[in-house]
């Protein structure tokens, strides 16, 4: 095992372009050197979300620009690295690619063993990266794109217990803010208006809470949040701002319900695996939200459960999670030997059954 | 004596993957595989099996020229980005090259260029030594007035029914298409290269939200 490892990672998978340079000295805590993020919001500001092409054309021009950020900030130069890393799925594949064929690039002209890493397994160890914490660890991944709880065995095995059979939370933000005329990205706007709103005048449904297991479900709640607006503006023609911040607070208290439960659930399932320091970890953008987290946190203690959330810019895409997560992979001996392919779809979970787009082209997640 | 200048030139802007390494005026290996799909797992081996076949390495090259388009989207970001790695780690400029002046290249006298597009439409752009006119996306049954003039050879796609459009006649590139772009990036070696970026001269197809916001209303009393 090489002391010191130092990685350079690129991740271009949905509307951030990001690079980052992680260090780990043998045995000690992982260093985030450096770890740089363009975000496109603007770019996709006034379509009402990421628009695919929209996104690849700005990753295409910007990664290699990014990387050079990285290391120049890391103070580290390519003869300082043992290996590139990319995000290699799943994603946005117009993305992907042109992380994968920039990283080749570099790794190509640099010698240097290329890791793929998948963008999941990325947030899923973000917890090691910033606390170092002990497998097995129950995990909550939950975006714009994603929505699973996930045991962490080790950086390349997974147990899904349940995840979202249709839209991610923080779709359903986005969406939400969209019919009320917030701005983009929903998240922080519809909390920010819900502070000051009455959670309990519109009773949204819970989705799936009367089933079994951890499986979830966001759009049915949507639905419910555009039809309680249509019959307001039905009424008086329009929304008054107390209208919408109860708008706002009903519909984040049901998505905080149903996470909180389905939370328990799979803390409950967690728990028979006798975790010696039992612990949750939530990463993606919607673990910012306040109330979700508190929500989170509130049950975890309550079944006797630690809460991590790492901090927000580690919580969101960025690429030092997949420079630590393909740390871990180099020490498990992968060195990128094989043809690097970019994957739309590839599931973290391998044995469990897909749950999203199981169709012609696979499991999406 | 300086050696001659090594220039690995290559593309991937349409159903196909192809690279040539030029030394100088001298072409030492070259590759052209058609594919409608693979590009990207494609790309690197070949352009090693290229450099091996030229008996040099990547650190041998002195400059890089990547096809930019336009062509297919995904395909052109596939080269570029690849480009602009490559330019990073071996600190020697990438060039981007479009097809079209590439097509156009080593053809004297007035030259229109074109490459398929999607829907029955070409890409296509008037040379005379120098580009004439900006490339345009035009209607394959509405070829526009603006890039006639003269008796132009044209080169590329639909040239039998550009040549008669525009009372010209049909002819050939000079050189294949990786070689084309390693020569043009060959001449532009020195000189203040901006990084490659794709040509795509069609907008991403994107239709704004439907979602119109509501009306808010003053607060109730």
């Amino acid at each position: 095992m090489e002391d010191n490892l130092t990685i350079l990672a690129l991740e271009s998978s949905c509307d951030d372009t990001a690079a980052a340079v992680v260090r780990q000295a043998k045995g000690g805590p992982a260093q985030i050197l450096s770890s740089v993020v363009f975000d496109q919001t603007k770019l996709h500001a006034t379509f009402g979300g990421v628009v695919p092409e929209i996104a690849a054309r700005a990753h295409a021009e910007k990664l290699d620009v990014c990387a050079k950020e990285a290391l120049i900030k890391a103070n580290v130069s390519l003869f300082d690295l043992d290996a590139v890393a990319v995000t290699a799925g799943p994603g946005l594949i117009g993305g992907v690619l042109s992380g994968v064929m920039c990283a080749r690039g570099i790794a190509a002209g640099a010698d240097l063993p290329l890791i793929g890493v998948n963008h999941l397994a990325g947030h899923a160890l973000t917890p090691r990266l910033t606390n170092n914490v002990r497998y097995p660890y129950l995990m909550l991944l939950v975006s714009g794109g994603h929505c699973q709880f996930l045991i962490a065995h080790s950086s390349s095995d997974f147990t899904r217990l349940g995840g979202t059979i249709d839209d991610a939370p923080g779709e359903a933000f986005d969406k939400t803010a969209r019919l009320l005329g917030l701005t983009q990205p929903g998240g922080p706007a519809v909390q920010q208006e819900a502070q000051a709103g009455d959670p309990t005048r519109f009773a949204f449904p819970r989705p799936m809470l009367n089933k079994p297991g951890c499986d979830m479900s966001f759009s049915g709640l949507k639905t419910a949040l555009r039809r309680a607006r249509d019959e307001i503006i039905a009424q008086k023609s329009g929304l008054t701002r107390q209208d919408r911040a109860d708008l706002c607070a009903s519909f984040q208290a049901a998505v905080t319900d149903v996470l909180s439960e389905k939370c328990r659930r799979a803390i409950e399932i967690y728990m028979t695996e006798a975790p010696s320091e039992p612990l949750i970890a939530v990463a993606g953008g919607v673990a910012a939200n306040t109330s979700i987290r508190a929500g989170l946190e509130r049950t975890a203690h309550e079944n006797n459960c630690a809460f991590l959330a790492p901090p927000l810019s580690l919580c969101t895409d960025n690429a030092a999670m997949i420079a630590y997560c393909a740390l871990e992979q180099y020490r498990n001996g992968d060195r990128g030997k094989g043809e690097l392919v970019a994957r739309p779809r590839w599931p973290l979970d391998r044995h469990s059954p897909a749950m999203l787009g199981s169709g012609r082209k696979g499991a999406k997640a | 004596m300086q050696s001659d200048p090594l220039v690995l030139g290559f593309d991937t802007s349409a159903a196909h993957c192809a690279a040539a390494l030029l030394s100088g005026d001298q072409v030492l290996a070259s590759r052209h595989e058609e594919m409608g799909r693979g590009q990207a797992e494609r790309l690197f081996p070949l352009l090693e099996e290229v450099l091996a076949q030229g008996g040099a390495t990547w650190h041998d090259l002195t400059a890089i020229g990547v096809g930019s388009g336009p062509g297919n989207f995904t395909g052109i970001r596939i080269s570029v980005s690849a480009a602009r790695g490559l330019a990073l780690s071996l600190g020697v400029p990438a060039i981007g090259v479009s097809t079209l002046e590439a097509q156009a290249f080593g053809t004297s006298g007035v030259v229109l260029s074109a490459v398929t597009a999607p829907r029955d439409q070409i890409y296509i752009q008037r040379f005379n030594g120098a580009p004439s006119t900006p490339p345009v996306l035009v209607a394959l049954d509405a070829l526009p007035d603006d890039v006639a003039g003269g008796t132009p050879t044209c080169i590329g796609a639909h040239a039998n029914e550009v040549a008669a459009r525009y009372a010209g006649t049909p002819g050939h590139a000079a050189f294949p298409l990786p070689e084309a772009i390693a020569r043009i990036a060959a001449l532009r070696i020195g000189q203040d290269n901006p990084p490659p970026s794709p040509l795509y001269i069609r907008a991403a197809d994107a239709a704004p939200s439907r979602d119109a916001p509501p009306v808010i209303l003053p607060d109730e009393t």
